[in-house]
């Protein structure tokens, strides 16, 4: 808990939360959402293309969309960890915080699983995909949606710090 | 000019503009013109666009109007009589934005089938006339409001023994919605979490449909990141939902707020922007492995543009503007 405390008191956290400048928390957290979109949204499409949406999309080109998915997660990543070191002592304390973070583990195992199963796979595009790739689509969508709804409850339940709005 | 001005002055574009399009669409159906059922339809789609700042710019003008302590109306002006044209304006707005999807799905499907689906003529007929009804109806009240002249006779007949008025409790539907939403908290997070997941599924078609056009992942043709587009459609009209909801339950949150009122016009220049992708030939162009040409890069561009500035609007209501 002190330790906690002592990032949350550390002059960049400060800043963060105590700046009135547009630039400080209302930008961090712009950043985060405009990188949910992106990583959300390019998965999404994805899943739904593997379950049978858009049929006539090609999947193997799909992948060139791989690194812009991976540079919102990396935003993400970054925006997400100075948005909890500017509030460390209530996020790291709300068991929510934790069922987000424990669905987007489970939402960027399953985008591995993923690439390796359909987008490494030879015959991508001339041989129709297996259940498993079906299954896989599925519990992406679930993982994501998890993450989002955790994420927005952060805001509501456990202790709140009134900070996120 | 302020916004009770731009009530005064949109208003008239629902009503009117869907009598145009209907009358339009009736003429197409008669003389079986698909080019003429295309145009109702882009008219049905544009002006349900148009009738979204229309309806929110009606809270805004009822604040400007009854601005007195307490909200008070100045005489002449009765709160009963404005929200009993509320009550009518929302079944009319929830209807014509039904008619703008449905709408659009034909103009959407129009290019895979090379007509306007027989399903889709029926049920943007019934829902148009059942728009324009209800917005008749709701534009009649309006005029109520301030034109004293017609309800003269009304007010004659009622001056005997009644209350003053605005004094009573307002029975309205569209306020005990309101009501609904702040009284009970698990509605605006729900609403909240919806309005993120509507945002993934806009966010999916416009990076996907629009990067390509921008040369990201050429190998994918136009025609076939177009069957998608309808996802896109639906997450708008995910968030068109909650986001009513949340303008409902606290109106002056947003018709105070300047960031608001960008966020509702990229909205519509989003409604413009997609038509390009619907009707014009040159998108379609664009195969496997092409490069599109620069007005389709221009317009996509601008596409990520106008919703990211919508997502920037939203997120800032409450750091640039005074929400909240």
């Amino acid at each position: 808990m002190d330790f906690l405390r002592l990032i949350e008191q550390s002059s960049f956290s400060q800043w963060v939360t105590g700046s009135s400048s547009v630039l400080a928390f209302p930008t961090i957290l712009l950043l985060h959402t405009i990188g949910m979109g992106v990583v959300v949204g390019i998965s999404a499409g994805i899943d739904l293309r593997i379950l049978g949406l858009a049929p006539a999309i090609p999947l193997a080109p799909m992948e060139r969309f791989f690194p812009m998915l991976w540079i919102g997660f990396t935003v993400n990543a970054i925006t997400g960890v100075i948005l909890l070191a500017a509030d460390a002592t209530t996020k790291a304390t709300n068991p929510d915080f934790y069922v987000k973070m424990a669905f987007i583990a489970l939402a960027v195992i399953n985008q591995r699983m993923l690439r390796t199963r359909v987008f490494r796979d030879p015959f991508i595009d001339k041989k129709p995909l297996t259940p498993d790739a079906k299954v896989l689509a599925i519990t992406s969508v679930i993982f994501w949606l998890g993450a989002i709804t955790a994420g927005r409850l952060m805001a509501y339940v456990g202790p709140v710090s009134g900070l996120t709005k | 000019m302020n916004l009770a001005h731009i009530h005064l002055l949109l208003n008239h574009f629902p009503t009117i503009g869907f009598g145009i399009a209907l009358g339009l669409f009736l003429v197409a159906l008669m003389r079986n013109s698909e080019e003429l059922k295309r145009t109702s339809l882009v008219i049905f789609f544009l002006i349900s666009a148009l009738a979204i700042p229309t309806y929110l710019s009606g809270n805004a003008a009822l604040e400007t109007l009854c601005s007195g302590p307490e909200g008070a109306c100045p005489p002449g002006v009765s709160v009963a009589m404005i929200r009993a044209h509320e009550d009518a304006a929302l079944p009319g707005f929830i209807l014509m934005e039904l008619t703008g999807f449905i709408a659009w799905l034909g103009l959407w499907q129009y290019r895979l089938i090379s007509r306007t689906p027989r399903w889709n003529i029926s049920a943007v007929l019934l829902l148009s006339i059942l728009s324009f009804a209800f917005m008749a109806r709701a534009a009649n009240i309006g005029g109520e409001i301030r034109h004293p002249e017609i309800v003269a006779t009304a007010q004659a007949a009622s001056e005997g023994g009644s209350a003053p008025e605005g004094s009573g409790p307002v029975h309205a539907m569209v306020r005990g919605i309101g009501a609904y939403v702040t009284g009970h908290t698990w509605v605006w997070p729900s609403c909240e979490t919806l309005h993120f997941v509507g945002l993934s599924m806009l966010f999916s078609v416009v990076l996907l449909v629009d990067l390509r056009i921008l040369g990201v992942a050429k190998r994918m043709s136009f025609s076939s990141l177009y069957q998608l587009m309808p996802l896109g459609m639906l997450g708008f009209a995910m968030n068109l939902t909650t986001g009513m909801v949340f303008f409902i339950a606290a109106p002056e949150q947003y018709t105070k707020n300047p960031v608001f009122y960008w966020k509702i016009l990229f909205v519509v220049l989003g409604a413009v922007n997609v038509l390009y992708f619907m009707l014009l030939d040159q998108p379609w162009k664009v195969g496997a492995g092409d490069d599109a040409p620069l007005t389709a890069k221009l317009v996509a561009g601008s596409a990520i543009f106008v919703w990211v500035g919508v997502l920037f609007f939203g997120h800032m209501l409450p750091f640039l503007g005074n929400a909240f």
